[in-house]
């Protein structure tokens, strides 16, 4: 069985791995174990026994504010994030606070990437001040202009790194800084309650297996 | 759920009967039924105990940052795909630091091996550029440790009767898991092709057993502990049955450099770096290896003396060599209605129609598939194929639909013990305790190349059956990318030129030194080698209790 993928492009990278086949697809580490295990804050308390069995993670701990990016950095980061999770219909990466998610990364488990996110951002801006006279930041370019600036660097290094980390950030435990509230995972249905009785979906529900195979397995 | 037991503990400075190095299936049955057996054992793991509150749903620390996986960053590895190139720093190899071994993490899939994958090699003659042989057991030798385990751990499952199943001398302890809107699928595609199927057989209790829960259905099982102990890996079972004994001492966060042999040639001892990275010399009577495929050929290969150059219990030259993974095809489905399949066990159903395949095919092997969504959100999101929109609104809405109601048709196979594919020894790179860092030399043989792409189209044929909307097909190509099946690279042989552990596990070369686990395979198996190795491991235990009484250790 080979359960991931991993980019060979860079050595030592979280984000900027290329994603691929296989069973699932999983990014490489850029932390020691010794930090993790105090980075890390563990709940004490024992392990659930009810039926509704919440998840691990303490929605209630929001980040206060951000810990390596200047306000304005943070912001650029945050409105790329939010062109990859849009609020549209329903909340998007912005809501779920997935800034914080990637803030508290450059400090943590991603550290070795601070700078090339910096790089990164500078360059963005630099395409952006190059293409837009009077305009310094990202942030400040509507949504169209930010779509088709992000378009301009899609296949590149930088945009498939602040994607993976949008990602991450969305459906991360909240503990993390992102996902708040859970939005990531109401996006797709996963839901919070970590327990499940059959019928799970429509394929195993007693009518349609009568009306697929004649019986019930 | 039982709080763990204390287990004792051993002075260093006295020879113990037996150090087992490793507590995953393996390693934790060993040490199980020899402390029962009433010697006193002491095992060595590498990872930590972690406790129930721990095991959350935690996809970064999963996947991301290795937090009850091998490390990266302290236990590089390097990997080429010729011997002749320059190995370059990349994972390649994965499994879980935790006790329990890689069972903390799995998926529970516990299929037996069938007659053929003992034999097949007599049965169906050799390959071009591939060193298949028989094993030196049989399944019928093999088959009372099969039962021993599902009864000892808990194996839910129904014994099918279709034809070419193997026998088995006991039912399943538990019946089979809930079906999956997948496994109800395979069931609809397999009816439709005239193909067997049958419930897969999972190491996950369906009911209350031995004092533990039953699953909850939570879905976070691939790469995830189960907080609920209903997963039947080695932490839950195993180990605390071990400690139980009274007679078996588990240390963790023990990180072994090396095997200590005498002049007489017979090994003394285990040095390893306690979780403060000081040294410690365990002595004992003997050792028995069973730190997975990729670690214990390393282990043998850093322990290299004067009387064995090479490294320990390598005077075939075949430690290390014969890496094997299983192999896989891959193809993505969308389907019309919610098909959930991250909800309940991963695996329901399986077919193993395609075991034995037409020789006029060409090929020697086979395999088996399951229909799964293995895998939460996150990886989900990132794994999403290259055609779908990959940022924006239409990015969030294709993830809800792929999330719920797309599938992975699963083919697990046989893949061949190539000599040149292996583990060895990275001349420069060290870990962090000064080693010299895991190396992997692989690349897939053309023949299984073939047999990949043969399974990819029937695993078609399959979604097609079930209704597939659309299919999403993973390339095959050369390069696994990353795997966690590690097999082959201590084989079990009766000759000791073709072979680096006898019929017993014990080294040619060294009398009280015993491998047991995936290193042991000669073949592949067609997937889940799991029980395989465990049953092995009953297996072996056996006969070092009975060597050990008779003194011929």
């Amino acid at each position: 069985m080979r359960l991931w993928r991993l980019g060979k492009k860079r050595d030592k990278l979280t984000f900027t791995m290329t994603l691929s086949r296989r069973e699932f697809l999983v990014g490489m580490s850029a932390v020691s174990a010794v930090w993790l295990s105090g980075a890390i804050a563990c709940r004490d308390s024992a392990p659930p026994n009810a039926d509704t069995h919440e998840p691990d993670a303490n929605s209630a701990e929001q980040p206060a504010g951000f810990v390596h990016f200047a306000p304005d950095d943070a912001a650029d980061v945050e409105a790329i994030a939010a062109r990859i999770f849009p609020t549209d219909d329903t909340p998007g990466a912005r809501e779920a606070g997935v800034v914080y998610f990637i803030d508290r990364s450059m400090t943590t488990f991603a550290v070795d990437q601070a700078d090339f996110f910096a790089v990164g951002l500078r360059d963005l801006n630099a395409a952006v001040a190059n293409a837009h006279a009077g305009v310094a930041r990202f942030a400040q370019l509507g949504d169209a202009q930010q779509d088709a600036m992000l378009r301009t660097i899609e296949g590149g290094e930088f945009f498939g790194a602040v994607r993976f980390a949008t990602i991450a950030g969305m459906f991360a435990l909240p503990k993390y800084g992102g996902n708040r509230d859970f939005i990531g995972w109401n996006l797709v249905d996963q839901r919070s309650v970590m327990e499940y009785k059959p019928p799970f979906g429509w394929y195993d529900h007693p009518d349609n297996q009568i009306a697929l195979l004649g019986r019930i397995l | 759920m039982q709080r763990p037991p204390a287990g004792r503990s051993y002075r260093t400075d006295e020879p113990v009967d037996f150090v087992v190095i490793g507590s995953g299936p393996a390693g934790a049955s060993v040490a199980r039924e020899l402390s029962r057996k009433g010697f006193d054992v002491v095992v060595l793991e590498q990872g930590r105990a972690f406790a129930p509150s721990e095991m959350e749903h935690d996809e970064l620390g999963a996947f991301i940052t290795e937090r009850w996986t091998n490390s990266s960053q302290t236990q590089p590895q390097t990997h080429r795909t010729n011997t002749q190139d320059t190995a370059q720093q990349r994972p390649f190899v994965g499994y879980a630091k935790a006790v329990g071994g890689t069972s903390f993490h799995f998926t529970g899939n516990y299929w037996r091996f069938r007659p053929i994958d003992f034999n097949e090699f007599s049965v169906r003659g050799g390959v071009a550029g591939a060193s298949l042989a028989d094993w030196p057991i049989t399944y019928d030798e093999l088959e009372p440790y099969y039962s021993a385990v599902e009864w000892a751990i808990g194996v839910s499952g129904e014994v099918s009767t279709a034809p070419g199943e193997p026998r088995h001398s006991r039912p399943y302890p538990l019946p089979p898991l809930n079906v999956t809107g997948p496994g109800v699928l395979l069931t609809v595609a397999c009816e439709k092709m005239g193909w067997s199927h049958k419930a897969a057989p999972m190491a996950i209790l369906s009911r209350e057993f031995n004092g533990r829960q039953p699953c909850h259905n939570c879905g976070f099982c691939l790469g995830f502990p189960c907080e609920w102990g209903a997963k039947s890996g080695a932490n839950y079972t195993m180990i605390p049955e071990a400690l139980r004994s009274g007679r078996c001492e588990l240390r963790s966060e023990c990180y072994v450099s090396r095997i200590e042999l005498n002049t007489a040639g017979r090994v003394t001892g285990v040095l390893y770096f306690d979780r403060d990275k000081r040294e410690v010399l365990q002595c004992a009577k003997a050792v028995v290896v069973c730190a997975n495929g990729a670690e214990s050929p390393r282990l043998l290969l850093l322990s290299a003396n004067a009387q064995h150059p090479d490294g320990l219990a390598n005077s075939s030259g075949l430690v290390g060599r014969h890496f094997m993974f299983n192999g896989a095809a891959l193809t993505r489905a969308d389907f019309a209605h919610e098909v959930n399949g991250h909800r309940g066990p991963v695996v329901s159903r399986i077919t193993h129609q395609p075991y034995e395949l037409d020789p006029a095919l060409g090929f020697v092997g086979g395999g088996g598939f399951d229909f799964r969504f293995d895998v939460p959100a996150m990886l989900m999101a990132l794994s999403l194929p290259a055609s779908e929109p990959q940022w924006g609104s239409a990015f969030k809405q294709r993830l809800h639909s792929w999330y719920n109601q797309s599938l992975l048709c699963y083919a697990h196979t046989t893949s061949l013990p190539v000599e040149s594919n292996s583990v060895s020894l990275d001349p420069e790179l060290k870990d962090a305790w000064g080693l010299p860092a895991l190396r992997t030399t692989f690349r897939e043989h053309e023949h299984d190349l073939r047999m990949y792409r043969w399974f990819q189209a029937r695993g078609r044929e399959l979604l097609d059956a079930a209704g597939a909307l659309r299919m999403y097909d993973d390339p095959i190509n050369d390069d696994p990318g990353f795997t966690v099946h590690l097999l082959g690279t201590c084989r079990m042989g009766n000759d000791p030129a073709a072979s680096v552990v006898d019929r017993y596990h014990r080294a040619h070369d060294v009398p009280n030194l015993f491998v047991v686990d995936g290193s042991s395979f000669v073949t592949s198996g067609r997937g889940q080698p799991t029980l395989t190795i465990q049953a092995l491991a009953f297996r072996a235990a056996d006969h070092i209790a009975q060597f050990a009484e008779r003194n011929q250790i």
